[in-house]
């Protein structure tokens, strides 16, 4: 039954929670849409703010409004906007840059990764295989529910119009040729994802994408591109590309395309083959290679060598790691050889070249020339070189060698690197007089700035941190010579301070006895010269003496705090009136506790005791009472301590120096306490005083770590 | 105990940046969510890539099983079969997120040892499919493999027939990097040893990671005039490479192909592969989840399954049996 009861709590507590945080993420979700949603307004979308965007896979650039990839990966992905946007469309110039793939525009997309499908959303494009426009949907995993060839067809290279719409669970695409014809298709999918981001998506193959365009969708906008026909419902296709039967004649062509795109000349030549043609008979050679830089000079790779290419004629934009065929005519150089008039041909993609890890001494050789290699060095100096470019100097042992970057992109960061730096660079060796200026045996042309790493920072000693350390060394020792001085001045002002008190004290006490008695020793001697009767004069003389005494006891235990540390505060004060009420049988003393007895810090307890004892002190030297009580009330968070007494009492109107009200006053002032007296003529005095204590626990720690620190110091002397 | 320390912590009045704020409200709604309804368990699903007619039937047959037995999948795969370094960051992801088991079909077997033992070690119930890691079966850890022997065996039965028991070949794509491509080469040379003496290896060549390059290597071959009758083809891009070449040099149809994994099938129809030998990643899938769903409820165990592979010709590419191989549908029913 318990059980039971048990399971029915936490399933209503499950509940109230769940709605709880349901309530609490819808009022969020209110509070963020009206803070954040702005009005949903058509915009060109900018391709410069690199920030604006994020990348899931392919490479990536803008320039002249233009965003590329030029990766041919499958699935590269470039996502932007906010995920709450529903109903709208996206509108882009989509050029494919290679046969064999798919490119378009992604909308109302989430969680994306990178991956071929890896994000919720859809995607509309071009796919020139098959020569589709095609839409379909991404759950990672693809479902391709329309493929419908594209008039007049799918050529790469080429610039089509295309807008994909998304209204309800609507959508539609349309893709325009430059011929003007239009090609659309529109699905229903029931079960749609609502909302969701924008982008660009390509597959298999690099694209482009410019004038790039967001509008807010209407029924309208659907109705204009599907002309009011109702779109019929989404059907994945269940068999891969090309396993329906008939579809041969469909994608033959598309095969042809993209082994043609492929095919080699197998009479290549190896690379260093070509430094040992003759230099007299001009060559036309062709040579298969790996691309290692692009810019300024084209460079390649194989297995035996490396290769310039000045000037050459190329179908489409490069990337490190293309493999490619180039066919021109060969120039022989000392070290290596170039390529003049090359028609550069891409073949695959993906295949980088690993560097070869060379000292300066070995690259100086020229045994690397025009080779891909990693080299270490400490830079020596930075300068601005010609065609905006940045020209490290660096050491490495007896060597020295420059290293040439384009300052643009990110390029930049590299004015930061700090000299002496101990660097370790990626690029390609080059011996030409060109880049060297005969001024160091080789130069290093860098791809980008990726390829330098700092493998250790400058040595810190230098003049300017040792020049550092000095001032901060005597800045610290002036901050420590000032805190010990003030330190000290302030010990004197203490010490001055319980000089005056003391001074104070003995002057209202026992310096007015000494002065008395010795008023009374006078008379005494006057009356003694006179043969008259001394005894009385003597009698008052001692009583003064013994008084002066009393006082002087008084003041010693007042100025003794070890009966506070070792009696606690109720029992201390208890000591003292009791010392102080000695003699005075008919004054009776009562003490009482409220609450809980505990810790208080010795400062509050002290000044606690000094107020108690002055008080108790004015009631037995001025009040003549009968009774003295003495509470202490241990309350949360503050001390409360009632000195009464049923005395004389005094009047607030009279004059009240001698009572040490003022002190009293000051030393409640010191620790914060809020301090009361009441008194009337024949009512007797109450004192009262409630101070503020800390939370118990740093009470606890504070009172525990002197202790450890003693324990540990006795351990530490036992050994 | 922590829905007291979120009051309190609620309850501050400093007001929260946004971002925070939202985080808080998600975590809270998450944890009211779990508190009161246990998520589906995860499996993640890591073939070699995705979106190619070899693996997405693996993605198809995991997911079936995975609707019956109330299981959630993440099905993500690096862009290239060749990746190998972005297959091993997916398990790693995998394990930080804590999904309740891993399927993979290594890209290659060495460098894929530790990361499946990193997973084994956190005891993450593991299906390898597609090829053994030499890592014995145990609680944790099965395989579910295409049956390779088999397989060697029907592309050595199948060019014995083709060539009536004589002639040259050329094995492309030999791979040893993965070493069920490595159990079909052996077989297919000790079947064809055994079987047809007759038939003569010519060339053999190592596999290469793109289609263009085993397409280069193919018309290297081509290119040396090397009499060949027939083209073994171990693997997808070599199978592909080799058709390019043999469509270029005029030869399609004329020197019989026959290749490995699924991936072109129009030139099955018209000749131009002879055929190819097929994986059933559907039913590895399928399989694969099973083991999965025993391994969470206490009734797995160290097993190896084997898949026989299918020949796909001319002749039986429109048949129910291949239809079913090539099952992209990894959706719920509509």
């Amino acid at each position: 039954m318990k059980k039971i009861a048990s399971g029915r709590n936490l399933s209503i507590a499950c509940i109230a929670i769940a709605a709880m945080a349901l309530l609490a993420v819808a009022g969020w979700s209110v509070f963020h849409s009206v803070a954040r949603r702005g009005p949903f307004e058509p915009q060109q979308v900018s391709l410069e703010k690199q920030d604006d965007w994020q990348a899931f896979g392919g490479t990536w650039q803008s320039a002249g409004g233009v965003m590329q990839n030029n990766s041919d990966e499958r699935g590269a992905k470039l996502m932007s906007g906010p995920t709450y946007w529903t109903n709208y469309s996206i509108e882009a110039d989509v050029l494919l840059l290679g046969q064999y793939g798919d490119a378009g525009v992604i909308l109302r997309s989430t969680d994306e990764e990178e991956g071929v499908d890896a994000y919720h959303g859809y995607m509309a494009g071009l796919r020139d295989l098959d020569n589709t426009l095609i839409l379909g949907r991404a759950d990672y995993g693809w479902r391709e529910y329309a493929a419908k060839p594209v008039a007049p067809r799918v050529y790469a290279q080429q610039w089509y119009h295309v807008k994909f719409l998304a209204y309800g669970c609507d959508f539609a695409v349309s893709a325009t040729a430059t011929s003007g014809q239009t090609t659309i298709v529109a699905v229903e999918d029931p079960d749609c994802l609502p909302a969701g981001r924008f982008g660009l998506k390509s597959y298999n193959t690099g694209a482009e994408w410019k004038n790039i365009e967001i509008r807010p969708a209407t029924r309208q906008d659907l109705v204009a591109m599907t002309g009011g026909v109702r779109p019929p419902i989404a059907a994945p296709v269940q068999l891969p590309t090309g396993a329906e039967p008939g579809s041969y004649d469909k994608y033959f062509e598309p095969l042809h395309r993209d082994l043609l795109a492929h095919r080699a000349d197998v009479n290549a030549q190896p690379i260093s083959a070509l430094r040992l043609l003759s230099p007299d008979i001009p060559a036309s050679v062709t040579v298969h290679g790996v691309v290692t830089l692009t810019s300024p000079v084209l460079f390649v790779q194989d297995s035996t060598g490396g290769l310039a290419i000045p000037e050459s004629h190329t179908h489409a934009p490069l990337q490190i790691g293309d493999e490619i065929e180039a066919k021109g005519n060969a120039e022989l150089h000392d070290f290596s050889s170039q390529l003049r008039d090359a028609d550069v041909r891409l073949l695959w993609s993906h295949t980088p070249v690993p560097p070869v890890a060379v000292t300066a001494a070995q690259a100086a050789t020229g045994a690397f020339d025009a080779e891909y290699v990693e080299i270490e060095g400490r830079l020596a100096q930075k300068s601005e070189g010609p065609k905006h470019t940045l020209v490290l100097t660096l050491d490495d042992g007896s060597q020295s060698f420059l290293a040439i970057v384009s300052e643009t992109g990110q390029a930049m960061r590299l004015h930061h690197l700090k000299e002496r730096s101990r660097l370790r660079l990626r690029g390609i060796c080059v011996v030409d007089p060109a880049y060297t200026h005969d001024l160091t045996s080789f130069a290093l042309l860098l791809p980008s700035f990726n390829d330098v790493e700092v493998v250790e920072g400058p040595p810190w000693w230098n003049a300017g941190h040792i020049a550092a350390l000095i001032i901060g060394v005597l800045l610290l020792a002036l901050a420590g010579l000032s805190c010990y001085t003030l330190i000290e001045r302030w010990r004197m002002q203490a010490v001055l301070e319980e000089r005056g008190r003391l001074a104070h004290e003995m002057h209202d006490t026992l310096a007015q006895s000494f002065a008395g008695l010795g008023f009374q020793l006078e008379a005494i001697r006057d009356e003694a010269s006179e043969g008259q009767n001394i005894v009385p004069q003597l009698d008052v003389a001692l009583d003064m003496v013994r008084n002066s005494h009393e006082e002087a006891r008084r003041s010693i235990a007042m100025l003794r705090p070890e009966h506070l540390e070792s009696m606690g505060l109720l029992r201390a004060v208890e000591y003292c009136t009791r010392r102080m009420v000695n003699g005075a049988s008919s004054i009776a003393v009562r003490i009482f506790s409220e609450g809980g007895e505990r810790a208080i810090p010795l400062r509050i307890s002290d000044t606690l005791m000094r107020i108690g004892q002055e008080a108790v002190a004015n009631a037995v030297r001025h009040a003549h009472p009968a009774h003295i009580n003495i509470s202490l009330g241990y309350q949360q968070g503050s001390v409360v301590m009632i000195v009464e007494d049923d005395g004389c009492g005094f009047s607030a109107s009279g004059d009240l120096a001698g009572f040490g009200i003022s002190g009293m006053h000051k030393r409640a002032d010191s620790i914060g306490a809020a301090f009361a007296i009441r008194s009337a003529p024949g009512a007797g005095t109450t004192v009262r005083v409630q101070a503020p204590t800390p939370p118990s626990f740093l009470l606890t720690i504070r009172r525990r770590i002197p202790l450890l620190w003693r324990k540990q110091s006795d351990g530490n002397a036992g050994r | 105990m922590r829905w007291a320390m979120f009051s309190v912590t609620f309850g501050k009045k400093k007001p929260w940046p946004h971002r925070r704020l939202s985080a808080f409200l998600l975590l809270l709604a998450m944890l009211a969510g779990t508190g009161c309804r246990r998520a589906l368990p995860v499996i993640a699903v890591i073939p070699r890539t995705c979106g190619t007619a070899l693996w997405e039937p693996e993605h198809a047959g995991a997911a079936a099983v995975a609707r019956e037995r109330r299981l959630n999948i993440y099905w993500n795969a690096p862009m290239r079969d060749d990746d190998i370094q972005s297959q091993i960051a997916l398990i790693d992801q995998s394990l930080k997120r804590g999904y309740a088991g891993i399927i993979v079909s290594p890209i290659e077997t060495l460098p894929m040892r530790t990361p499946i033992r990193r997973v084994l070690a956190r005891g993450v119930p593991t299906v390898v499919v597609g090829t053994e890691l030499g890592i014995a079966p145990e609680p944790h850890l099965a395989y579910v493999l295409s049956d390779e022997r088999a397989a060697g065996e029907m592309a050595a039965r199948r060019i014995g027939a083709i060539l009536r028991g004589n002639g040259t070949i050329a094995i492309l794509g030999i791979n040893p990097q993965l070493m069920s491509n490595v159990v079909r080469e052996r077989s297919l040379e000790t079947t064809l040893a055994r079987e047809f003496p007759g038939v003569r290896v010519a060339a053999r060549q190592f596999g290469l990671s793109s289609v263009p390059q085993e397409q280069q290597a193919a018309e290297e071959l081509l290119a040396k005039g090397v009499k060949i009758d027939a083209i073994v083809a171990l693997s997808l891009a070599s199978t592909r490479g080799a058709y390019y070449a043999l469509v270029e040099f005029g030869k399609d149809g004329i020197i019989k192909l026959v290749g490995f994994d699924q991936d072109l099938i129009p030139p099955i129809r018209t000749g131009g592969i002879d055929s190819v030998v097929a994986q059933d990643t559907f039913e590895m899938g399928r399989l694969a989840m099973d083991q999965i769903d025993r391994e969470l409820h206490g009734k797995g165990g160290a097993t190896e399954l084997l898949v026989p592979p299918v020949l796909m010709t001319r002749e039986n590419v429109d048949s129910a049996q291949i239809r079913q191989i090539l099952n992209l549908a990894w959706w719920p029913p509509q």
